[in-house]
């Protein structure tokens, strides 16, 4: 099959780009491979290990399930648009404080969806928390301190 | 057995320097990369001209391969690539190296060579420009080849059947072992008991499933001959050695860089075939090749675990003594007796530590394995020990219920006390100290168990099913020579740690032991930092690289805080003098004479007399008159040391208890507290070690609800997406209460004793012990893990 | 696991999608959400010539209450549905059902319609129309027309819209008087398919029940109705009886499937005991809604 390639304008992390890409292309992988924004990770690519998790137009999205010419003339943020000149934000701040990660795989996708999830739910109980976390795998921590970090990110930022 | 009184190897140093840092909840120096997004996996990195490669990979479970036609791949050797097991028949195919007399070889070539063994056994790798185009042709190549399909061999029992196809002919039989061996009077042992009870236990196959899969990049640049590979290993040193052997390079040509590993867990300390296969069509095509294996193929061919049949008989008096035991530990190797430590990985492991914490006199181990129609077994944290451990705490619990004991009282009777300690067990594993009875008592106080009986007994009046399941451990550590010799798969040790000193007075510190989530560059810089007076922060460790890493085994078997954290210890005690004596020279004192205290270093007595360590280090690189003419120990600037240490094995302890409530009616088990107490010795970043507690419990309750790798009778995969290979999640998982002893190691150096696996071995157990004294009303055993619901009401008979 | 290629094309307007979708109904796929879609184009499961990314037709996005419906659009996020205040009070069923499915990420983007469309067996939604009642609203070159609840779900992956028609809406059923629902699952883990699962509805009057819906899911090709207990119900009261003759009814009418998660036998009996307890949660939301 002839592969036609469409044009995609993206605002990534506040900057724009346009990129050429094939429909089948999914943004994950045009964010890692054409933008070099390899922050974002790829876990199952059949949307369940959360991984690939950045924010489209002010909302959490699964990267791996959304091809970029969907995401034409979206503003998008990846983890790399967190931090302020290697100045950790409050997410990630409590993270580091609550030792919140481990291998770092899980981590990208963990922090887009506590985000959103903290915008929406700025006081969120153990509960709230472990249901929202849900949509996110990870194999190092069993959460714990995962669900310590979120809970302390959402108290600094009150 | 016996109290061991001498005969052990005692390091002379026996001591780490320990200040400020070692014992401290420091945050980890590694973080704020992963947490930006700039730390860099496999698959983050891309190289000018790279292919992407894509495996081709048998969808059969037992079959010939009777013909692969490449002729209808497109652009094939322009813009396609595709190689086949017939292309690299002449590389030599992995093997075992397990030393053992009657045990059957099955080599395995990278890629399958005439015949597939399971259903994702990689057939033929394709390789494009463009990972999507790649994929595309990996499917056109897989519609190409023809199979003459075999019968399969689905699962052990299959296997032994006397009319059973034979994955590899050449051997005669599908059983690659079995050997029995006897400890003591058994036949005495069963004849003065009282009573005897059985347990028939089929431990689940499952896997470490790593957030990151594998992956491999692999450059050969030409004109120099030298092939960089980057791959996602535990293993650095080794897998560059393998590669050398397999591929014919010359060793000091092949560095091995393992990048940021998005987590191991033992699966990723083998040689993969795909580890060699993709360096190989580097060579061939001169151009760097990167393959990243997706979620699928993951669970479909990167090496299953922990899967065995235990099999035990136990003798016992009334009061609950054990006077012997007979275990048969029977594994499934998959379709190659694996590389990493052959199909024995499992049930040799098994029975060398099934006795753990308690007294056994008496004891007749059987292991044995067989090959089937699935992916290989190998490592997984815990290896062979989590299906040990379950299989023993559950039958204690059975006997115990069967003898109206108190389970927690049948564990003390025959548990070991700590001045038996250090203790030879049965089977010739030395325990060098612990805190047996003190952590069980320690998690009963926890869930005040007096108060958890009697609300227990109130709520069943209300039709309420709570259960608490204890699960006691012993985790054998600090893998070098002597740990793998005393588990019965001897290896050799040789790790190192580099520790230098730059003239700015900042330490750089190449080990071989290599991170991957344990949090290496902090709790080894932490040692560092204590051995030398100065501040973490002026401390960077590398590892995971061959170049700038000293050889070594890498990092598996909870090993690395003890021999990393040694080495270190080590080559910076050496340094540390190598500093004093030239600040001896400056300040004209004697080296004894001096102090380092936060990067300062002064006269004892007299304050006034001091230099910072930067001061000190360019003055010993840069101040030709403080050096010696003729070559002795004031001879060299150079500040630094590179230190081995190969201990001797170190056995950490703990007890973890769960408490659940099930549903009856849906099978649904609720874990309402899950308490862990553990003692690993010395500890260096506490931090750090309650997160490895936190994941490995996490992992062994992972196992014993909810995953598992199922074949069908055709053996064909039935788990291959995250919708069905169900690993935990947050809601599912309750909040772990982490208590901790320390009895410091009088063996190894500074104590530590090593961990990180305990966790998985001993949740298991205490989940199915929480589940069966739920169900005791009902006279429930446990058979078999995952505890599904439809497990659940089987095991009441509500379903039949 | 990369998609094969497709050609995309983004109508404006349902008559454009209806156009493009007509020049290869059996070869085209209509894209909303795309969170069932594309894992399964990711795995190549499924492959299609043409994918048509209806995203960008308006007039699809809206939840309306119209006299005794529940309106939502086929380009509805989940999660919008989930956090609405209407359906939160006129149609809790939804609300609660919608609790149990995904997670944030997900829901963000797939949508009611494309959930009922996509008619995987083990979902909750299908169920929960099937339960409450209405249906959907289909649209092709010819003229627009509506399929109930109950002729809309064939058989596993399967629905009555034809390849050329696209669906812009469903309309749930409002039940009036004193009605009460449930919602009761089993699954491995939260967020997970359901092993089995049961959605009621039930109305009453005089303190009996007058009309009650039992649907089970998870269990068949499609949602199934539990039409012999249901018929047997009416006019009665929940006591240890009934109960126990409609977990009966349970069992005789349905034959599950065996999968990897749980077996047929599990699935007969947890239905009946998910029965049992919907049936009396239902009537305890019926009396306090009285």
């Amino acid at each position: 099959m002839a592969t036609t390639k469409h044009a995609v304008d993206l605002t990534v992390n506040g900057e724009s780009a346009q990129v050429m890409v094939e429909a089948r292309r999914t943004l994950a992988d045009v964010l890692r491979e054409e933008l070099g924004l390899t922050g974002t990770k790829l876990g199952c690519e059949h949307g369940v290990c959360g991984a690939c998790t950045v924010i489209v137009d002010g909302r959490t999205a699964r990267s791996c399930l959304m091809f970029a010419v969907q995401a034409n003339g979206c503003e998008i943020t990846t983890v790399e648009g967190l931090d302020t000149d290697g100045k950790l934000d409050f997410v990630q701040q409590a993270f580091t404080e609550n030792h919140g990660l481990q291998c770092g795989f899980c981590t990208p996708g963990v922090l887009m969806s506590v985000h959103s999830f903290l915008k929406n739910n700025p006081n969120p109980s153990e509960e709230e928390i472990r249901i929202e976390l849900s949509g996110n795998i990870c194999r190092c921590t069993g959460y714990q301190n995962i669900v310590k970090s979120i809970a302390a990110a959402a108290a600094a930022s009150r | 057995m016996d109290k061991v009184t001498s005969a052990v190897r005692l390091p002379k140093d026996r001591s780490i320097r320990k200040g400020k840092w070692i014992g401290a909840r420091v945050q980890r120096v590694e973080d704020p990369r992963f947490l930006t997004g700039s730390a860099k996996y496999v698959a983050d990195l891309t190289l000018p001209r790279m292919v992407h490669a894509v495996f081709v990979r048998s969808p059969h479970a037992h079959a010939y391969i009777v013909s692969i036609d490449k002729s209808v791949l497109p652009g094939l050797g322009k813009t396609a690539f595709a190689f086949t097991g017939e292309d690299m028949r002449e590389v030599p195919a992995l093997i075992d190296v397990v030393t053992l007399e009657t045990l059957l070889k099955t080599p395995q070539h990278s890629l399958a060579l005439g015949k597939v063994r399971f259903a994702g056994e990689a057939v033929a790798i394709v390789a494009h420009a463009d990972r999507y185009i790649a994929e595309d042709l990996a499917e056109l190549l897989g519609q190409a080849i023809e199979y003459d399909i075999l019968d399969p061999v689905p699962d052990v029992a299959a296997a032994s059947k006397t009319d059973a196809a034979l994955l590899h002919p050449d051997i005669g039989t599908n059983e690659v072992y079995r050997e029995t061996e006897t400890h003591g009077d058994i036949d005495g042992a069963f004849k003065a008991a009282d009573q005897s009870f059985s347990l028939r236990f089929h431990h689940n196959r499952y896997e470490a499933a790593p957030m990151e899969t594998r992956g491999v990049l692999a450059n050969y640049e030409r004109p120099d001959s030298q092939l960089t590979v980057w791959s996602s290993t535990q293993m650095p040193h080794f897998l560059g050695s393998i590669i050398s052997g397999k591929l014919g390079l010359p060793a000091q040509r092949v560095r091995v860089i393992a990048p940021e590993v998005g987590g191991g867990f033992g699966q990723k300390m083998c040689t993969s075939p795909e580890e060699i296969v993709v360096p190989w069509v580097a060579l061939q095509l001169g151009r760097p090749v990167r393959w990243i294996e997706d979620r699928r193929e993951h669970l479909l061919s990167a090496t299953h675990a922990k899967e065995q049949y235990v099999n035990l008989d136990v003798a016992v008096k009334n009061d609950g003594k054990i006077l012997g035991i007979k275990g048969e530990f029977i594994g499934d190797g998959g379709g190659y007796s694996f590389n990493t430590e052959s199909a024995l990985i499992e049930p040799a492991l098994a029975a060398k530590a099934f006795p753990g914490p308690y007294r056994l006199e008496c004891y007749e181990e059987t292991v044995a394995a067989s090959l089937t129609n699935k992916s290989p077994a190998a490592a997984y944290r815990g290896v062979g020990w989590t299906a040990s451990n379950a299989a023993r705490e559950i039958v204690i619990d059975e006997i115990a219920r069967g003898l109206d004991i108190d389970p927690a009282d049948m564990r003390r009777m025959n548990m070991l006390d700590a001045d038996e300690l250090p203790y030879k067990s049965i089977t010739g594993q030395i325990y060098d100290s612990g805190s047996y009875k003190e952590s069980l008592d320690k998690a009963l106080d926890a869930i005040d168990y007096p108060a958890f009986r009697a609300e227990q007994q109130r709520l069943r009046g209300e039709g309420r099913y709570t259960g608490v399941g204890i699960s006691c451990y012993v985790e054998q550590t600090a893998w070098g020579s002597d740990s793998s010799a005393q588990a019965g798969t001897p290896l050799p040790s040789h790790d190192n740690s580099t520790v230098t000193m730059d003239p700015g007075g900042k330490v750089t510190i190449g080990t071989s032991v290599s991170g991957h989530g344990q949090g290496h560059e902090t709790s080894l810089a932490q040692v560092a930092a204590d051995g030398l007076g100065i501040d973490i922060a002026d401390v960077r460790v590398l590892h995971g690289d061959t170049l700038t890493s000293p050889y070594g085994l890498g990092t598996y078997a909870s090993r690395s805080a003890v021999i990393g954290g040694a080495t270190v210890a080590r080559a910076a005690a050496d340094v540390r003098e190598q500093v004093l004596r030239v600040a001896g020279k400056l300040f004209e004192a004697s080296p004894e004479d001096l102090l380092i205290e936060d990067g300062i270093i002064s006269v004892a007595g007299a304050p006034s007399l001091s230099k910072t360590m930067e001061e000190v280090a360019f003055a010993a690189y840069w101040d030709g008159g403080l050096r010696d003419e003729e070559p002795g120990e004031n001879h060299q600037p150079l500040l630094s040391s590179t230190r081995f240490y190969d201990p001797p094995a170190t056995y950490s302890n703990g007890c973890v208890v769960v408490l659940t409530e099930v549903d009856t009616d849906t099978g649904v088990v609720k874990l309402d507290r899950v308490v862990v107490v553990e003692d690993c010795g010395t500890v260096i970043n506490p931090m750090i070690v309650d997160g490895q507690v936190h994941g490995a419990i996490m992992q062994g309750i992972g196992g014993a609800l909810l995953e598992h790798l199922i074949y069908d009778a055709d053996g064909q995969p039935l788990t291959t997406t995250y919708m069905d290979y169900l690993v935990p999640t947050a809601m599912g998982m309750p909040n772990m209460e982490v208590h901790h002893l320390e009895t410091p190691s009088p063996f190894s150096i500074g104590g530590i004793k090593g961990m990180g696996e305990g966790g998985q071995v001993a949740a298991p157990a205490a989940v199915a012990n929480a589940v069966a004294d739920a169900l005791a009303p009902f006279g429930a055993r446990i058979t078999h893990f995952p505890l599904s619901p439809d497990n659940v009401l089987r095991m009441i008979g509500k379903i039949a | 696991m990369k998609p094969a290629p497709f050609a995309y094309h983004v109508p404006n307007t349902i008559d454009e999608a209806l156009a493009i979708l007509g020049n290869d109904p059996d070869g085209s796929r209509l894209l909303a959400g795309g969170q069932s879609l594309v894992p399964m184009l990711n795995l190549r499961l499924a492959n299609f010539d043409n994918l048509i990314d209806i995203n960008h037709i308006s007039g699809l996005d809206h939840i309306r209450i119209e006299s005794d419906s529940l309106v939502i659009g086929a380009l509805t996020r989940q999660y919008d549905v989930a956090h609405n205040d209407d359906v939160r009070n006129r149609l809790p069923v939804l609300s609660n059902a919608l609790a149990h499915i995904a997670h944030t990420a997900i829901s963000n983007r797939g949508t009611i319609v494309g959930s009922l469309c996509h008619a995987d067996p083990a979902a909750e939604l299908p169920a929960v129309l099937t339960a409450v009642g209405g249906e959907l609203v289909v649209q092709s070159a010819a003229g627009t027309r509506t399929i109930r609840a109950n002729d809309f779900f064939n058989s596993s992956f399967t629905t009555a819209i034809n390849p050329n028609e696209v669906a812009t809406e469903v309309r749930f059923d409002l039940a009036g008087g004193t009605s009460g629902w449930s919602f009761e699952e089993v699954a491995r883990r939260h967020g997970d398919f359901a092993l089995v699962g049961v959605v009621i509805q039930m109305t009453l009057e005089k303190n009996a029940i007058s009309d009650v819906r039992i649907v089970v899911f998870g269990v068949a090709a499609t949602p199934q109705r539990i039409t012999d207990a249901e018929k047997r119900l009416i006019g009665q009261t929940l006591n240890d009886a009934t109960l126990d003759q409609a977990v009966a009814d349970v069992a005789a009418a349905l034959s599950p499937p065996d999968d990897i998660h749980a077996t047929a036998q599990y699935r007969r009996h947890v239905a009946g005991v998910l029965v049992r307890r919907g049936l009396l949660r239902a009537l305890e939301d019926a009396n306090s809604s009285a």
